[in-house]
């Protein structure tokens, strides 16, 4: 596809209208959230048979509501919009996630969606990763009406997610953080316009003794088709004291999980050793997040 | 004898340019923002095989497209080969003419085959999806080795094994010099194609009128080079060709020297159509139309056991891609300014090959040739030196050429103003040279280096030895509020001629920088100008400007005299006013004397009206065409400071210093601007930039910014040090010669130097990715 050759562009006021158009268009029709990966596919031919764009900026969805359970994020909620909530600033807990809002540049901060970095189910993208390690899920709208689906099983492949054809995304859910969490987030990337090579997050509880309690440890850029959670990583730091060598074995640990790709950007062994690299160095940020530093 | 500089008013302080609030404010001048009455769009059809004759196109369904006006396919096209390169004549022979715009053979995937104009961009796009083309596919070759090697494809009759050109120059006897050499080391150093990254496409406007004249708007660095090929290609006269020249563009670094084929598609298009055509290209278009080539250089020299240069010897191989365009030229600057010129060694043998492959084309870029030979030459110096345990400044210092020399390659010219070594010397100095530790002995994750490149010799303008083609011409006129309108077809590129030609006229004429404003031209009204090429502006048009604007100041001088009773030799401009040296009471404005000249004047006197009683009548105005009078060597030095990062392999820039030996300085501002924008395409160069391609089908995989990395604000270091190591070359307008492309050439192997005093890792192939750097630490 090709901008100039679009057939229809519309801009509906519901839900239900979103609905009914992706029912009547199909495979044709794409949502249109803050369109800043639309040249990004259209360039890799990655929008075959794409010619009716449903604009969604006018159904709402930009709201970013803070409750006792957790926080509500819009889909239409823009990436810099997210990076100024306060709790998100200030909580250790949530700090992969202000991490991983430091790195697109500023123009896409203001034009990029929360719903778009994650519908798009694009591996290199940072939110996912970050949101993988400190737990979210995602809300949908479709024809059977709404649903809540669990980050973990959103992505199902190479810019594929679970949302069935007439399904889309209308927000994401953090559920509220134990005491004594931290996380973080670290990416690796040729320039600062640069999507991640490999990115590596980590959230950890951890109790009076000092002991971690509980570990999620998340992976992306090019690792697999998916980002994902090092079940191995997890298990190795869960019930572990923190000890100045876990973070190196966490971060070797990942290694049974990932099964990296190869292309133009890195080689699948670069990849390889970066992950364990990232991992090991998420954990020591976390980990000094945890003991007071930031 | 030459170090003293010139004393100047206008020259050296850092003026507004007067193009800077235009383009802050969207630059409306870009050639980019052209729109005609009438306009169409054209865009290309593309081949997406490498290699192949096409034996059918079928055109029918999209010329009955609406909307479309005029399709052009290959048999529309006068089939007249041509070289889009302007280059001096002494390097005729290895011109290579190749049919460039639309023929029946494909030899790159995404050669234009077939166009279209339409009333808008869209329709245009549209209607390439209805053109049928018939291709018989051939088979292709990517590697230049392979395409010199036997039983490989036939990529243009007549070029034996591929080889487009093949140039051989010799000093003395190397290979007996080998003989006698204490130390011999050899290498292979590589590096890849990029593109310039210009941020204006390249785009044009061409328009036609019932007698067949053409007009063209484009965004490019030649305006009488594109008259003259463009004319050629059409088979027109060059005086029914005028190209206006733009305000401005945005960039070109030698990306938009070739005349390729925007320019004739328009142009044929809208003789078709009668309306004026407009071509742009995408970022994707731009980077499948003109690259940096790759150049494997091997490399052996011999030294003495005191640290001199002996013997040296080169074969260098270019993969020029499809068609020949500036690869046949590129090979012999690198050859000469890259390697053998670049320091004195007696018994020197090189041995260039340009190749034809099934890749891409290549063209002009910055340093054209240079970079490729610096960083080997550079490079291995920094291997000799630690293996044999000699200081790498100090072997250079040895080894370089010195001020008053004779010009290595123009040996009736001498080094005049040459100060290459105080370059070296205080670069060193301001980067803490002496406090450098031994490679790989920092400690930590993170590890620390200083490493350094240097250009010891090169050009302002291209070298014609014995005659300088650099012709340049310029037109200046005082207007009657004593101001100054000057006209060159000089193009500004970015890079700041404005601001420069402007400084040099108002300096000679006596006025501020800001009262002379650049305007219009186009080839039918100003002098031929060589293009903005090869470090040359600055001084080929400014001496030209300077000659101009001089005629124009003694005319000024002659007139006042009538009015002052004075000789104009007795006369100076100051301040607005022209006075008698000496006598500050005997003055007259400018304005004054520039508004009696051009045009009848009546003074009112006790007697009544009375009529001027000057001889003297017409605009003053002064006009200069002219070939610089030499080619004076500029040269530039780089250190930079760099930290490793021994887990991922990632390099950050922490301290720039660079020395230039440029003559005179004439606008501060602008020349650190030019540094700044160098350092950044040569760091771009060195780490990261890299047009990919697919092995099999040889489609460029880097579509947009997403893919091709070059530094951004971010990866650039806080700050860049620039040492302006003034002196004075005799031969150039108050003492100036050139600054512009060493900048570009120094910092791969100064970065490539400095990663390996960090870890000790020596990487021989360009871009040095965080992978190579693993690798090497033995960590991949
Ligand atoms: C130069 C550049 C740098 C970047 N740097 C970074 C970076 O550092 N880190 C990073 O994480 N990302 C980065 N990105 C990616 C950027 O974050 C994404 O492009 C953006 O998040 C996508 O959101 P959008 O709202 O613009 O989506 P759009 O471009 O509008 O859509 C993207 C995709 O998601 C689908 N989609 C969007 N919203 C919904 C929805 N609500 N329901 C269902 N499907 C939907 C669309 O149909 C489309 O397939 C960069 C992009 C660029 C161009």
């Amino acid at each position: 596809m090709s901008l100039t050759t679009l057939e229809n562009y519309f801009l509906p006021g519901s839900g239900g209208e979103v609905v009914q158009l992706l029912q009547e268009y199909g495979e044709r029709a794409m949502i249109l959230a803050g369109g800043s990966f639309v040249h990004g596919l259209a360039a890799r031919n990655l929008l075959p048979g794409v010619d009716v764009f449903i604009d969604i900026q006018k159904l709402g969805l930009a709201d970013i509501v803070a409750g006792s359970g957790g926080l509500e994020i819009g889909a239409m909620a823009r990436l810099a919009d997210l990076a100024s909530v306060s709790e998100i600033r200030e909580d250790a807990a949530w700090g992969a996630l202000s991490d991983a809002l430091r790195c697109p540049p500023v123009q896409i901060m203001n034009t990029a969606t929360v719903g778009g970095n994650i519908a798009a189910a694009c591996p290199y993208f940072d939110l996912p990763t970050a949101f993988l390690a400190i737990g979210a899920s995602v809300r949908t709208e479709g024809s059977s009406g709404s649903r809540e689906i669990d980050l973990e099983d959103f992505f199902t492949g190479l810019f594929e997610n679970s949302l069935a054809q007439e399904e889309f995304l209308t927000g994401v859910a953090l559920s509220r953080p134990e005491p004594g969490s931290a996380s973080a987030f670290v990416k690796l990337e040729t320039n600062a316009n640069d999507l991640a090579i490999v990115n590596a997050a980590v959230h950890m509880t951890v109790d009076e003794s000092g002991a971690c309690q509980a570990a999620r440890v998340a992976l992306g850029g090019g690792v697999n088709e998916i980002p994902l959670r090092s079940a191995a990583a997890e298990k190795l730091l869960t019930g572990q004291v923190i000890t100045d060598e876990l973070p190196a074995k966490v971060g070797q640990a990942v290694q049974a999980d990932i099964s990296p790709m190869a292309d133009h950007r890195a080689s699948a062994e670069y990849r390889s050793a970066m992950a364990s690299v990232l991992t090991e160095r998420a954990l020591r940020s976390a980990i000094a997040r945890m003991t007071g530093g930031n | 004898m030459t170090s003293s500089t010139t004393s100047t008013t206008v020259l050296g302080k850092s003026v507004q340019r007067p193009d800077a609030l235009d383009k802050v404010t969207g630059g409306k001048h870009y050639p980019v923002n052209v729109t005609l009455p009438g306009m169409l769009h054209a865009k290309l059809l593309r081949s997406p095989y490498p290699h192949a004759r096409i034996t059918g196109i079928d055109a029918s369904a999209a010329a009955k497209l609406p909307g479309v006006k005029a399709v052009l396919l290959p048999q529309d096209v006068p089939q007249r080969k041509y070289c889009p390169v302007y280059f001096v004549p002494t390097l005729a022979p290895s011109m290579v003419q190749d049919m460039l715009i639309m023929s029946d053979t494909v030899r790159y995937a995404g050669q234009p085959v077939a166009a279209v104009a339409a009333t808008t961009a869209a329709i245009a796009e549209q209607a390439l999806e209805l053109i049928e083309v018939d291709y018989e596919e051939l088979p292709a070759v990517f590697d230049a080795d392979a395409a010199m090697a036997e039983g490989a494809p036939q990529i243009h009759e007549g070029a034996e094994n591929n080889i487009a050109v093949n140039p051989v120059v010799a000093f003395g006897d190397a290979e007996a010099a080998f003989e006698k050499a204490d130390h011999i080391f050899e290498g292979v150093y590589e590096t890849q194609r990029v593109h310039t990254c210009y941020m204006e496409p390249r785009v044009c406007v061409v328009d036609s009128d019932t007698g067949g004249n053409l007009t063209v708007h484009s965004s490019m660095q030649h305006l009488f080079g594109l008259r003259e090929k463009l004319a050629f290609v059409l088979g027109m006269p060059e005086s029914k060709v005028r190209v206006i020249k733009p305000a401005y563009i945005g960039g070109g670094f030698g990306g938009k020297l070739d005349i390729g084929y925007i320019e004739p598609v328009a142009a044929l298009l809208s003789l078709k159509t009668g309306r004026p055509v407009r071509i742009e290209q995408t970022r994707y278009e731009d980077f499948i139309s003109t690259t940096r080539n790759p150049i494997r250089v091997y490399l052996k020299t011999g030294i003495s056991k005191d640290g001199r240069f002996v013997a040296r010897y080169a074969e260098s191989t270019l993969d020029c891609g499809a068609h020949a365009t500036h690869g046949a030229e590129v090979i012999n600057v690198h050859g000469m300014f890259g390697i053998l010129l670049t320091y004195p060694c007696p018994d020197q043998h090189w041995e260039g090959k340009t190749v034809y492959t099934n890749n891409m084309i290549g063209g002009g870029y910055r340093g054209y040739g240079s970079p490729q030979g610096a960083f080997a030459v550079e490079s291995q110096i920094d291997e000799i030196c630690e293996e044999l345990g000699f200081d790498p400044v100090e072997f250079r210092l040895k080894n370089s050429y010195h001020q008053g020399d004779p010009h290595p390659f123009n040996p009736q010219a001498k080094l005049d103003s040459y100060r290459f070594q105080d370059c070296l010397t205080q670069a060193a100095e301001r980067i803490g040279w002496s406090s450098r530790k031994a490679a790989g002995s920092d400690q930590g994750v993170k590890k620390r280096g200083i490493g350094l490149g240097c250009q010891p010799i090169w050009v302002s303008g291209c070298v014609g030895f014995p005659d300088i083609y650099e012709h340049s011409g310029a037109i200046v006129k005082l207007n009657r509020d004593g101001t100054a309108d000057l006209s060159t077809a000089a193009v500004d590129l970015g890079s700041g001629q404005i601001t420069t030609l402007c400084m040099i006229a108002a300096e000679e004429l006596g006025l501020e920088a800001d009262q002379v404003r650049m305007t219009y031209a186009d080839t039918d009204t100003v002098p031929f100008d060589a293009p903005s090429h090869a470090s040359r502006v600055t001084y080929s048009s400014g001496n030209a400007v300077k000659a101009a604007a001089g005629q124009a100041r003694q005319r000024l001088l002659e007139v006042a005299g009538g009015l002052l009773e004075a000789s104009p030799d007795d006369l100076e401009v100051c301040e607005g006013m022209v006075r008698v040296k000496g006598s500050p009471d005997s003055q007259i404005s400018v304005v004054d004397v520039v508004t009696r000249a051009e045009s009848p004047f009546v003074v009112m006197t006790e007697e009544g009206p009375q009529p001027t009683n000057l001889e003297e009548k017409g605009t003053i105005i002064g006009l200069s065409s002219m070939a610089p009078p030499a080619n004076p060597s500029p040269a530039t030095v780089e250190f930079v400071e760099v930290e490793v990062d021994t887990e991922t392999g990632q390099v950050k820039i922490l301290r720039v210093v660079f020395a230039h030996d440029l003559g005179k300085l004439i606008h501060p501002a602008g020349a650190e601007g030019q540094v700044e924008g160098g350092f950044q395409q040569g760091m771009g160069y060195a780490l990261m930039e890299n047009l990919l391609f697919d092995p099999d089908s040889g489609a460029c995989l880097s579509s947009d910014f997403l893919d091709y990395k070059m530094p951004t604000a971010v990866e650039m270091p806080p700050k860049i040090e620039s040492i302006f190591i003034e002196s004075n070359e005799p031969t150039g307008p108050f003492g100036a010669k050139s600054l512009s492309e060493p900048c570009v050439t120094v910092p791969a192997p100064a970065i490539a130097n400095a990663i390996y005093n960090a870890v000790g890792v020596r990487v021989r192939e360009l871009p040095i990715t965080p992978e190579k750097i693993l690798a090497g630490l033995g960590k991949l």
